[in-house]
């Protein structure tokens, strides 16, 4: 009985394991198939031609470059502001509390089509269309309520005596948000930063429609455009997503469990 | 909360004045970036405004109208739809038994837990083209796998919108499962052990006390998952754009091409406008469901 | 752990964005650099080919022009995103580059949105008219004024197997008789493909099926008639040869490079496709080199068929400053050139627009079967003149796209996107 549920288990992580990380391997190994050899069904030598040419080929490291700096424009921007916001909602009374975290999250449910056609007019407006940091902004949409959400629930498992006894020692409301509750929230700051970090680099919408010039895209714009610039390169289309998601799945892996709780804080705590 | 009893009513207003001042940005913030545009864009769908030619003129309620007689918005409504309900149902099925996997102690849970969050991370951009290589009529893995079979998986309406949910699905399942796990730590031991005792089946034990206690955590999945799934874009784009003949076009991609590939900003207005109605709709009645719920406890 | 990765994150974004402000700014708005060279921008689509003899081209100008840089930048090649690009860019007033090349179908709608300039003064109407061929001058010219040069032209031909059919079917009935014979003769291979997938390519092979039926689609005043005989017997005849086996079901999922990679590795008898796939199919090692002909697509009656016009325009931003204006009117006139046109017809089998230098004996010499396309080019037929062309190119795609796979009869598929073209062109409001 015992080594029969022994056996499902394993039966069962197996093909978990298959589905979820077959086909990443699959795609591991298309960028090292020789290129003229894909239509075979198995290379014959393995190679880091693609890797090559899409390093130093195209202007791909610079795409990477622009998926960096948008991604850690946006990180930086809604923690700024988002985790004052998120201690005045778990630590302050105020009016309209309750009314500006439902907002948040009903904000975070928009679909992105909604906004596109008048974010698209203001960008163009105040000249901010086709600039890495025009599309910070709009990523906000995203990112704010994030923030707002797992920050906030972050500053409410902080004891409240903590806040007290700052404020019994004369500090303002914000000197003891600064001084004494945000280092304490710094594991809830680096969660809420991985999160953001990776939303911002993979979102595509926006980034398709507000970069126009080449040398802006950010990486999934890059890589969804990749076959229509040139001959469907399998190879290196596989190179480039290899190169783009690597970073991704370290910092992942590295950071699982902030991740999960930080995923699930927002969600379940309340 | 309250502040000390010794403290002046003066100081409970002035925290109350500093909370302003930091909730202040976000708050401009969110209205800069999604209050105003959603304005904006119910008041773009009462034009006819075709941006190429600068063609700017008022027209009322008309968009609307022809919204309705719109063949092509209806089968898009149907494809999001039927894209939700399988997406967010086989998402279900697949997860239940992944948490409950994850919860046992069983040498490399840690693996397996990490190995799931991979997909979560990559980019659904790159997902999707890793899986339209996969999906290659002539040398994909798929159809190397299914010997000799050449199903033209993205090209043939009937396949194209299943391979797009399936690659939701491979995306998705890992998050579900995660907020799976979540009520499922929440359930207490001593039931579990109770149920022992009294000598019911892993089954059973299954049906009367996991599921119940898990019905929370699941309805918050299918609210998170279905609004997600319901403005699906990025993997549509990347597979097949909409086609073949339209059978994989969600209100999003409608929405988008209008917008951005015919430059009709009015009426692509509109359609944004209604997904975001529909949006409404569906979390309205999800959070009335989730309500009853909470209030059934 | 936490401190670190907070250092990292804001060091490399000061890091980062300075190198953005550094290579952002290279392409400053008059586009000068230091030295008081001036850098023009050409954004084209990549010529599939050697890049030597297109560069040697580019560096000819550059030679006759001292101090001034020529920088290419490319373009998707899908059409219908090359599209999006110039919408967003062009509308968004983007001067970030000066010459542009242009699809047919774009010129009516750029030149009236006002993003092109008017090269009348340096390319007249009736000059255009004596020296090139009359379906890309249609193109070029709206309203009496000179918009665009045409660079190069396409046109959809029959490619066909000589080793595998007696000779090019004229009609339709004899494609399919012919595809059905070669298919029982060489097992798996496929009778013809073409461009299926739902995207422009589609509208293409549709209009051509049109013409071939004898049909039009430019009623009375402009407006775009879909709703005729001959357009439901060409969604018909198209749907017919899914249904019958001539063509595989794949070619639903189609474009120009799926079918040609079929027909290239030798498993097809019949494909569809622009010139540009001749040079491809006889490259050294192709399997199909020395065993592959070109003809004009056949017809109902046996009339040789139209092709549509496809092929690109080379036009001015008209956001860009009178001076490089001028600059870039010179650089449209060298690359439009007799010579011009016959380096992109012999490197990379591109149709020239000009009439006369079909009659090139260089090119008779080393590119025969693109001096034997004259009657080809001049059966070129562009696709709906009209501004409003890219508004509802996507309605067609979509309502042929639904025809093609079946989903929807002929019949109801024009009727649908009969009204959706009529509202989105602003009739019957």
């Amino acid at each position: 009985m015992r080594q029969r549920a022994g056996l499902g288990t394993a039966l069962a992580v197996v093909a978990f394991l298959t589905f979820f990380l077959g086909p990443f391997f699959w795609q591991v190994l298309t960028s090292l198939w020789p290129d003229g050899e894909l239509t075979r069904s198995w290379p014959s030598h393995l190679t880091l031609e693609s890797y090559v040419s899409v390093l130093w080929g195209r202007p791909f490291l610079r795409v990477v470059l622009n998926s960096l700096v948008v991604a850690a424009l946006t990180t930086v921007f809604c923690l700024v502001i988002g985790s004052a916001a998120a201690f005045a909602l778990a630590k302050l009374e105020f009016r309209g509390k309750g009314l500006l975290l439902s907002a948040a999250l009903a904000v975070s449910m928009f679909p992105p089509i909604a906004t596109v056609s008048p974010l698209y007019l203001i960008l163009r407006a105040v000249g901010l269309r086709d600039s890495l940091v025009g599309l910070a902004l709009p990523y906000a949409t995203f990112a704010m309520p994030l923030t707002l959400w797992v920050l906030t629930s972050f500053f409410r498992q902080l004891p409240d005596e903590l806040y007290r006894a700052a404020r019994v020692d004369g500090c303002t409301p914000f000197q003891a948000f600064r001084r004494v509750l945000l280092p304490l929230a710094a594991p809830g700051l680096a969660t809420t930063a991985i999160l953001v970090f990776i939303f911002a680099w993979n979102e595509f919408l926006f980034a398709l429609t507000f970069l126009t010039t080449p040398e802006k895209r950010t990486v999934p714009v890059a890589i969804s455009l990749f076959a229509s610039e040139y001959r469907e390169p399998w190879g290196e289309i596989a190179a480039a997503s290899v190169v783009a998601t690597l970073p991704l799945v370290v910092l992942t892996v590295l950071f699982q469990r902030r991740i999960v709780s930080g995923l699930t804080a927002g969600a379940v705590k309340e | 909360m309250t502040v000390g009893p010794g403290r002046a009513r003066g100081s409970l207003e002035r925290e109350r004045r500093q909370a302003y001042w930091l909730v202040a940005p976000a708050v401009l913030v969110l209205a800069a970036v999604a209050l105003y545009p959603i304005l904006a864009a119910v008041w773009l769908s009462l034009h006819r405004f075709i941006l190429v030619f600068g063609e700017r003129r008022f027209v009322g309620l008309g968009n609307y109208a022809y919204l309705l007689g719109d063949a092509r918005f209806w089968s898009a409504l149907g494809n999001t739809a039927y894209f939700t309900v399988v997406a967010v149902g086989v998402e279900l099925l697949l997860a239940v038994p992944l948490a409950l996997l994850l919860q046992r102690a069983f040498p490399g849970r840690g693996l397996l837990r990490a190995a799931v969050l991979v997909p979560w991370a990559i980019p659904t951009v790159v997902s999707a083209r890793l899986w339209a290589w996969m999906f290659n009529p002539d040398y994909g893995l798929i159809n190397r796998l299914l010997l000799g079979s050449d199903i033209n998986w993205l090209g043939a309406p009937g396949y194209a919108l299943h391979a797009a949910i399936l690659v939701d699905v491979w995306k998705t399942t890992p998050f579900v499962a995660l907020l799976v796990l979540a009520g499922l730590q929440g359930i207490p031991e001593d039931l579990y052990k109770a149920a022992r005792v009294d000598g019911a089946s892993p089954w059973r034990t299954f049906r009367s006390i996991t599921l119940p206690l898990l019905k929370p955590a699941l309805l918050l999945a299918v609210l998170f998952r279905s609004l997600d799934a319901f403005r699906v874009f990025d993997a549509i784009y990347v597979l097949t754009e909409g086609g073949p003949a339209n059978t994989t076009e969600t209100l999003s991609i409608y929405a988008y091409k209008t917008l951005m590939r015919s430059g009709d900003f009015g009426y692509g207005s509109t359609l944004s406008v209604a997904t975001f109605l529909c949006v409404v709709v569906l979390a309205a009645v999800w959070l009335r469901l989730l309500g009853r719920q909470e209030e059934a406890r | 752990m936490v401190r670190s990765f907070f250092v990292v994150l804001v060091l490399g974004v000061s890091v980062l964005s300075a190198g953005c402000r550094r290579g952002g700014g290279s392409g400053s708005e008059d586009g000068r650099d230091g030295a008081g060279s001036t850098r023009l921008v050409l954004k084209y689509q990549p010529l599939w080919g050697p890049p030597e003899p297109f560069r040697e081209l580019l560096a000819g100008f550059e030679r006759d022009n001292p101090g001034v840089t020529l920088v290419t930048e490319a373009l998707p090649n899908s059409s219908d995103l090359a599209h999006q690009f110039f919408l967003t860019s062009l509308e968004g007033g983007a001067k970030d580059f000066d010459v542009l090349v242009a699809d047919v179908v774009w010129v009516p709608e750029f030149a009236r949105a006002g993003w092109i300039a008017d090269l009348s003064a340096e390319f007249p109407p009736e000059r255009l008219r004596e020296e090139f061929l009359p379906g890309p001058v249609e193109a070029v010219v709206v309203e009496g004024r000179t918009y665009a040069v045409p660079w190069y032209l396409d046109v959809g031909v029959l490619y066909y197997r000589t080793d595998l059919v007696p000779r090019a079917p004229r009609t339709y009935a004899e494609l399919e008789r012919f595809a059905l014979d070669a298919k029982a003769k060489v097992p798996g291979i496929q009778g013809y493909v073409w461009q299926g997938r739902q995207y422009e390519g589609l509208s293409c092979n549709v209009f051509e099926a049109l013409w071939g039926h004898g049909g039009h689609a430019m009623g009375e005043n402009g407006r775009v008639l879909l709703e005729t005989e001959a357009g439901r017997e060409a969604l018909a005849y198209l749907r017919g040869l899914l249904v019958s086996g001539v063509s595989p079901e794949t070619v639903m999922g189609f474009g120009e490079e799926e079918a040609r990679r079929i027909f290239q590795e030798g498993r097809a008898v019949f494909m569809r496709n622009w010139p540009y796939a001749w040079s491809e199919a006889q490259k050294e090692g192709s399997p199909i080199r020395g065993k592959v002909g070109m003809a004009p697509l056949p017809t109902v009656s046996g009339e040789p068929g139209f092709g549509t016009l496809g092929g690109y325009q080379l036009a001015v931003n008209a956001h860009v400053s009178p001076e490089r204006r001028k600059l870039a009117a010179k650089l449209i006139s060298h690359l439009t050139s007799p010579e011009a046109n016959l380096v992109l017809a012999v490197h990379y089998a591109r149709n020239p627009p000009r009439a006369a230098v079909y009659d090139d004996a260089r090119l008779k010499e080393s590119s025969p079967f693109i001096a034997g396309l004259r009657e080809m080019a001049e059966r070129a037929k562009p696709r709906p003149v009209t501004p409003y062309y890219n508004l509802i190119s996507d309605v067609l795609q979509s309502e042929f796209s639904a025809a093609v796979a079946g989903l929807r009869s002929p019949e109801e598929s024009l009727k649908r996107a009969q009204k959706q073209v009529d509202h989105l062109m602003g009739e019957g409001r």
